[in-house]
């Protein structure tokens, strides 16, 4: 099987290089029959990579340990659902399933747009066809999923703090992002090679960059969900160079979606939206660069591999090769329209383009320090929270302004009376969100009240959005109906805000206190008395051997937490176990760690008390709610943009 | 002959790219301070001051991390059979998956041939990776 498995990625990276070298000088000489060929090579790389997987897939559902990726990622006790979600736990599977990802996204893009994007599409897919056979080739002659061994009796198994739903569904989700950044980067490319700079391309995959963006966003709020409920340090985001390898394209990725916008309606800021789109894609090769290269120190344990090599390589071609044809095309990419001022929804969106872009390459900055200072200094040197953490403030509050003063500030220009006018209802409810706020207690904190005063301000423009519109259309689901674009924007706005609330809530205002206490005494912490009743060990269960403390908690809340350590057969690691008690009318959490003392009876408490920390999660539902209503087939708008697109069609 | 009105494109770019440039220099002027990060191996080269090690834990581990005494480990490169650096480390509990073996960072200072640790954080399995306890 394992044999089929190698045909099939063989066959992948022949038709590949071909969708690429014959879909190249198709689309240069203009042979029709050619680039159609071309293009049929591309979808048959998608049927002949899901051969492939479909034989990876089938040998970790059997547990077929004669294939060495299978016996070092599986084992037989693992449950079917792990052992399948072992296809992306290892690196060989993780860059079949980009490949497959990849081959998938390009043949459905390239169909859909093939008829109305002739022209376009003929250089879409050799550029296609250049980024598959670089995955293909690794996948061949680097790190191939189908090498073979004498099946040992049984596999190495998975670790169980990775046997968790979250952990299933969170790699997926980030490969969709990041290889869902391909499309608007091939159809960029395309456009560029084609000289067909208009807007086509950004209409066409628009939805592709926002489904992209949207599994990237959401599948980085599950792996922080997943640390916060599992690995129990009380946190959910380190800022270690594997966090922020997700995080950068999702930020170029974020600024692109606004200033697509100014391209489609005004015809500005073409050289920005190619210079993003190329970024975005880049970010996510490097971040996979950084990840398995080795060359940067992660809290995350990733193993070092040769392919870093190959993906600093392809990242050094592709960003030269996005450059030369940018710069080849600069006189195709002047704007049809000028900002005519600076306060306008123009200049709006380009100072969220600003400081995003700005905040993406701070975070570059700090994941590169390392490595300049040791090529500089000849030591390596690291960015630590403070570093980050002073940026995301510095740049993320006036990224939170924006979100409230750019829907409602006028295209092209307004006076500052005017833009006072229109934001008053929303400025009032932030200064009495801000006193309010003060007048609780709030003000401990200077970039917490700021960020909770912005937020207030967010969302009642939002609110005063909904109900002007409302008044208008007579119904708040005709409204969204008309314009899902628009309101589904402003949804993702709510879910930023509410992000931004738990953020602030759950680090700026944490309580945390550690306690060593015996059995029968007591602590109280933010209005939780929690007395340690007894020590619980796991008894009768041969996969796991540990102990629980057991605390009975009154105050706020009345009841029982279970926290402990906890070894599982077979492995070395010891889990911790963590207590959370969610109090969801406040949205905090009960947040309690146990360190057992060696030799006494007595155990170390690290108890947190996390307001609002639950927001964040509600904010992952919000955000996919709102991509989703954002992304659904618009016929109103596809009419719009086909009579404004009418000339660049002819 | 009237000149047409100037974009503001470029001012808010070169504003915009200032802006960016001037918090930099705040931050590196007030705030900004990185930590030299090395291996067990390298410490005796080091400077005063504060540092990260990284590197894999040596047991046994003895004392407590709440404790005057401090929780004494060693640390040694990671994959190397280097010199073992002793550790003490005093502060909160360490995090739930530090173990003997297990690679951490450890954030603190060096003095003495010893390293006076004030915070740990422990390598996380945040890949799906094979168990190293096993053979077949």
């Amino acid at each position: 099987m394992a044999d089929l498995g190698r045909a099939a990625l063989v066959v992948s990276l022949g038709l590949a290089f071909y969708a690429l070298a014959a879909g190249g000088y198709a689309a240069y000489t203009g042979r029709r029959r050619l680039a159609t060929s071309a293009r049929n090579a591309l979808f048959a790389c998608f049927g002949s990579t899901l051969v492939a997987a479909a034989v990876l897939a089938v040998a970790l559902a059997r547990k077929d340990f004669s294939f060495v990726y299978v016996a070092t990622h599986t084992n037989r006790t693992l449950p079917t659902v792990y052992a399948l979600s072992a296809f992306w736990g290892g690196q060989e599977g993780s860059l079949l399933l980009w490949l497959l990802v990849l081959t998938g996204y390009g043949a459905l893009a390239v169909a859909l747009n093939r008829r109305l994007l002739r022209d376009l599409v003929a250089w879409v897919v050799p550029v296609f066809g250049g980024i598959a056979t670089f995955f293909a080739f690794v996948l061949v002659a680097v790190a191939s999923p189908f090498d073979t061994q004498t099946a040992p009796v049984d596999g190495a198994g998975l670790t169980p703090s990775l046997q968790n739903p979250y952990m299933v569904a969170h790699p997926p989700m980030l490969y969709l992002g990041y290889v869902g950044l391909s499309v608007p980067f091939a159809f960029a490319a395309g456009a560029l090679l084609s000289g067909r700079t208009d807007e086509r391309w950004i209409v066409a995959t628009r939805r592709w960059t926002l489904a992209a963006w949207m599994f990237l966003g959401f599948g980085q709020l599950l792996g922080a969900h997943w640390a916060y409920v599992e690995v129990g340090w009380g946190g959910y985001y380190a800022w270690d160079p594997v966090e922020n390898a997700a995080l950068m394209p999702w930020l170029a990725a974020t600024a692109f979606l606004h200033s697509v916008m100014i391209q489609e309606r005004k015809g500005m800021l073409k050289v920005w939206n190619m210079v993003l789109v190329a970024l975005a894609f880049e970010l996510s090769l490097f971040g996979t660069f950084l990840t398995r290269s080795g060359v940067v120190n992660s809290i995350h344990s990733f193993s070092k591999s040769p392919i870093g090599g190959w993906f600093l390589s392809f990242v050094v071609i592709s960003s030269l090769f996005s450059l030369v044809v940018i710069l080849w095309r600069l006189p195709l990419l002047k704007a049809r329209t000028r900002l005519e001022s600076a306060l306008s929804r123009e200049a709006a969106f380009l100072y969220n383009n600003l400081l995003l872009v700005a905040l993406s390459l701070t975070v570059l900055w700090g994941v590169l320090f390392p490595i300049v200072t040791q090529l500089v200094k000849g030591e390596t040197r690291t960015m630590g929270r403070p570093y980050y953490d002073f940026f995301l403030r510095s740049f993320g509050l006036p990224l939170l302004l924006l979100m409230g003063i750019g829907p409602l500030i006028a295209w092209r220009k307004t006076s500052a009376r005017s833009l006072v006018r229109t934001l008053t209802w929303p400025l009032a409810a932030a200064l009495v969100a801000g006193v309010a706020l003060v007048a609780a207690g709030a003000g401990s904190s200077t970039p917490g009240l700021i960020a909770y005063t912005f937020s207030a301000f967010v969302l009642a423009t939002i609110v005063v959005e909904l109900v002007r519109g409302t008044r208008a259309t007579g119904s708040l689901t005709t409204l969204i109906a008309r314009n899902r674009r628009r309101y589904g924007g402003y949804v993702v706005h709510a879910a930023v805000v509410l992000l931004a609330i738990g953020i602030a809530g759950s680090s700026a205002y944490q309580t945390t206190r550690e306690q060593r206490l015996v059995p029968g005494q007591s602590t109280e912490v933010a209005g939780y008395r929690l007395t340690y009743d007894r020590t619980d060990p796991i008894r009768n269960d041969p996969n796991r051997t540990g102990r629980y403390a057991v605390l009975n908690v009154s105050g706020r809340w009345n009841g029982t937490l279970r926290t402990g350590q906890v070894t599982y057969t077979g492995f070395q690691e010891t889990d911790e176990d963590v207590g959370i008690k969610t109090d969801w009318l406040r949205a905090q959490d009960l947040y309690v760690i146990a360190n057992f003392d060696r030799g006494s009876q007595a155990v170390f408490f690290k108890i947190l008390v996390k307001p609002l920390v639950n927001l964040i999660w509600l904010a992952g539902i919000v955000f996919v709610l709102g991509s989703l209503i954002a992304l659904w087939p618009d016929a109103r708008e596809q009419r719009r943009l086909v009579t404004r697109l009418a000339p660049a069609h002819a | 002959m009237a000149r047409s009105p100037r974009s503001p494109a470029r001012l808010i770019v070169a504003l915009a790219v200032a802006g960016v440039l001037a918090v930099f220099l705040v931050y590196t002027a007030l705030a900004g301070t990185s930590t030299p990060q090395v291996a067990p191996s390298q410490l005796a080269a080091q400077k005063p001051g504060k540092l990260s090690v990284v590197g894999a834990v040596v047991g046994p581990l003895k004392g407590d991390s709440h404790s005057a005494g401090g929780l004494r480990f060693g640390l040694r490169d990671i994959g190397a059979k280097g010199p073992i650096v002793p550790v003490v480390y005093r502060g909160d509990s360490p995090p739930p998956l530090f173990a003997v073996g297990r690679h951490v960072v450890v954030n603190g200072r060096y003095a003495n041939g010893q390293l006076l640790g004030n915070g740990i954080l422990t390598k996380c399995p945040s890949k799906y990776t094979a168990s190293t306890s096993k053979s077949y």
